[in-house]
């Protein structure tokens, strides 16, 4: 008995070094860092990134952690330090340890249930500048960004229009809030300018990250009809429905979001967006270390044209080579454009949105009741589409009350 | 609208299988007097496992083994700290659960994004895959599901009707009295937990080989807590925690059918839980506690 009781011990002390070194948390990645001080003993910038899922999300928090890496190999004078699965309400006390343990100069906070905490945190610490992604509350420390990709979504829309069989387009959505309801939207209208007859079907998992629900919601889509899927949440599980389908030979087109996904389903994902957080991080950092002081202004809202949002499911294919055939052979009919095919079709819009020649959010836009939203020929402009919260006509079903 | 309900069934049996390998496990376990709430760890731990050695070796079989031996390993633990250093049950569980989870997300951080190789694929049954709709349904499913419902007949055989079983029982429910008869009590419950979390790691390789086909981190998102609560459910009978798996199961498919009709998803998603809480009311008022109740030895540490 006692031999087990000092192995045990033992264990338990491995044990507890084991835990003490996760739950210390902040992971330090300074490349080369004796190297560089030799050189540049000067100006040094740390900055701090809070990330709401775990890096290995593949998603949001997986393309933030790729945008801060993009930054850290750009500038040798930064230093990042990142803190992962940070839940909303924990927020103000990791932000405290960064500022006073980790002595971060910048803090990035990369979801939008942050905003309240960084503002608080900026009043706070007046000498640490803040940057809070998606939201719209400012102040002379405190600046906003945001890479949006409804754009690519209305593309995405257009390939979903002429592609399915069954007029009918499934969306498994996260949650009911602005950001998802202007994609589906986009997306919805992207499919009516290709396919009038056609509806989009909507299932809510209210959930940012969840692998299986997302799974059974995309399986619900497919068991009700619908036979093209694309969603906003953080996991390729849409894809993989999508591909387990096609190779028993059913027909389930899937388009990939926010990360490389189109290795998940080679088979089904024709396209999808792509975010590009590393210019963005690297053109804040640099406005920070020229000196910037005030922020209260600093809102970047980046789109196609600053390349912050890309068509494709894999980086530099913005449609699978596999499907161009396919949409060469579809023909899509609108007044500005005449009559193209499919592909040719899809990416005359995307230069048009690259080079902001084209809006798709373009009235006259009507939402599920018949009222007109959008005027004709009138533009929404970001105030609108930030705040948007009604479904455009085609999309079948009501938003969930919040 | 018969397809919509064979496939809705068939994602049932799917979204079940795993809930049913650990229920079972997780029966096994109690029925000796050890309670085990590292389900969710263990579950996960089979998972990466299982996933590593798949993509390593590029044989799936092997990911079955591994996740069976990584379930296992951590159920050893479990078994080393509450039976013979007589730990508090709840607490090593819990623990186990943490360690489990986060061992899981640093091991599988290298593989994130990837694809399988190969997957456990479905397979068809000679002949009885043929009958029409039932075939279709139950007979086309992966390995692990035939496998999950061979392990919960033949625990529920096992515990009822051999003389191991029977010693088992006892040793959960007075283990003094069946030490004074010569049933080794530590060595059983050792035993029991062992094999109980090797069936956790077995639920862990469906989740993230039949289930799903690339590795995410917490791909077992709370399944090993449904288990537990599964296990109360089933009233520590292998036979009703089958049938408790495939409903559960079929509850979290529905959510998603159902949701067009406005029933909120949260809602469905509660009644698991909201099942277990009736299950053990209905047993609390029963009379007769004779046949339906915990072991009674469950979550106390036995000492000669």
């Amino acid at each position: 008995m006692k031999k087990i009781g000092s192995v045990l011990i033992v264990l338990i002390i491995v044990g507890l070094l084991f835990g003490t070194l996760m739950g210390c948390g902040g992971k330090k990645e300074t490349p080369a860092k004796e190297a560089q001080k030799a050189e540049q003993p000067a100006k040094k910038l740390k900055a701090g990134f809070l990330y709401i899922g775990p890096v290995g999300d593949y998603g949001w928090s997986n393309a933030h952690d790729v945008g801060r890496k993009y930054a850290q190999s750009k500038l040798p004078w930064l230093e990042t330090v990142i803190v992962e699965s940070v839940p909303e309400g924990d927020a103000i006390r990791i932000i405290d340890r960064l500022v006073n343990e980790e002595k971060c100069d910048v803090i990035f906070t990369t979801s939008f249930g942050y905003m309240d905490d960084t503002v608080k945190a900026a009043e706070k610490y007046k000498n640490t500048l803040f940057f809070h992604c998606s939201g719209f509350k400012r102040a002379p420390n405190l600046g906003t960004y945001f890479a949006e990709l409804y754009q690519m979504y209305y593309l995405n829309g257009l390939m979903a229009g002429v592609l399915t069989q069954s007029n009918k387009v499934g969306y498994v959505g996260a949650f009911p809030i602005s950001e998802v309801i202007r994609h589906i939207d986009a997306y919805a209208l992207g499919v009516k300018e290709a396919n009038p007859k056609a509806k989009v079907e909507v299932r809510w998992i209210f959930s940012w990250y969840d692998p299986a629900k997302a799974k059974e919601a995309a399986q619900s889509l497919v068991a009700a009809g619908a036979d093209v899927l694309a969603f906003t949440e953080d996991s390729p599980s849409v894809i993989e429905v999508g591909q387990e389908h096609m190779k028993k030979g059913k027909k389930v087109y899937t388009f990939s979001h926010y990360s490389p996904m189109q290795k998940f389903g080679e088979d089904s994902v024709v396209s999808g967006q792509l975010v590009d957080w590393g210019p963005m991080y690297v053109k804040i950092l640099t406005d920070v270390y020229n000196g910037q002081k005030d922020f209260t202004n600093y809102d970047l809202w980046w789109l196609a044209a600053e390349n912050a949002a890309l068509l494709g499911g894999e980086i530099g294919q913005p449609i699978n080579p596999k499907f161009v055939d396919l949409l060469k052979s579809k023909k899509i009919k609108s007044k500005d454009l005449g009559e193209m095919n499919a592909y040719d079709y899809v990416m005359k819009r995307y230069e048009q949105v690259k080079a902001n020649q084209f809006e798709p959010f373009t009235g006259p836009i009507k939402d599920q009741k018949g009222v007109e939203r959008i005027p004709a020929g009138k533009k929404a402009d970001p105030a609108h589409l930030l705040s948007i919260e009604y479904f455009v006509d085609n999309v079948v079903g009501e938003i969930p009350r919040k | 609208m018969v397809e919509l309900v064979v496939s809705t069934l068939h994602r049932t049996i799917m979204a079940g299988t795993s809930l049913l390998l650990g229920t079972t496990g997780e029966i096994l376990t109690e029925r000796s007097g050890i309670l085990n709430l590292g389900v969710e760890g263990m579950m996960n731990l089979g998972a990466v496992a299982g996933f590593i050695v798949t993509v390593r070796t590029g044989n799936v079989l092997w990911g079955v083994v591994a996740a069976l031996i990584a379930g296992g390993i951590a159920a050893i633990l479990h078994g080393i700290f509450t039976i013979y250093v007589k730990a508090n049950q709840t607490v090593s569980g819990l623990a186990l659960s943490m360690l489990g989870v986060g061992l899981s997300g640093v091991l599988g951080k290298p593989y994130i994004g990837h694809q399988l190789p190969v997957r456990l694929e479905q397979i068809e049954l000679p002949l009885l895959g043929r009958i029409p709709l039932l075939g279709e349904l139950v007979f086309h499913q992966d390995p692990l599901f035939y496998i999950g419902v061979l392990l919960a007949i033949g625990s529920w055989f096992f515990l009822r009707y051999t003389r191991a079983g029977i010693r088992i029982r006892s040793v959960g429910e007075n283990p003094k009295a069946s030490e004074s008869q010569g049933v080794p009590v530590q060595r059983i419950r050792f035993l029991c937990t062992v094999g109980g979390g090797a069936f956790a790691g077995l639920a862990g390789a469906h989740v993230a080989l039949s289930y799903s086909t690339s590795w995410t981190e917490g791909i077992v998102a709370g399944r090993g807590w449904i288990v537990v609560g599964l296990t109360i459910f089933s009233l520590w009978d292998p036979l009703r925690g089958m049938i408790g798996a495939f409903l559960f199961g079929g509850i979290f498919v529905t959510q998603y059918i159902l949701q067009p009709l406005g029933i909120p998803p949260n809602l469905l998603a509660m009644l698991p839980y909201g099942a277990t809480l009736v299950v053990l009311l209905m047993d609390g008022l029963r009379k007769d506690k004779r046949s339906l109740h915990a072991p009674a030895a469950l979550g106390e540490p036995y000492s000669r």
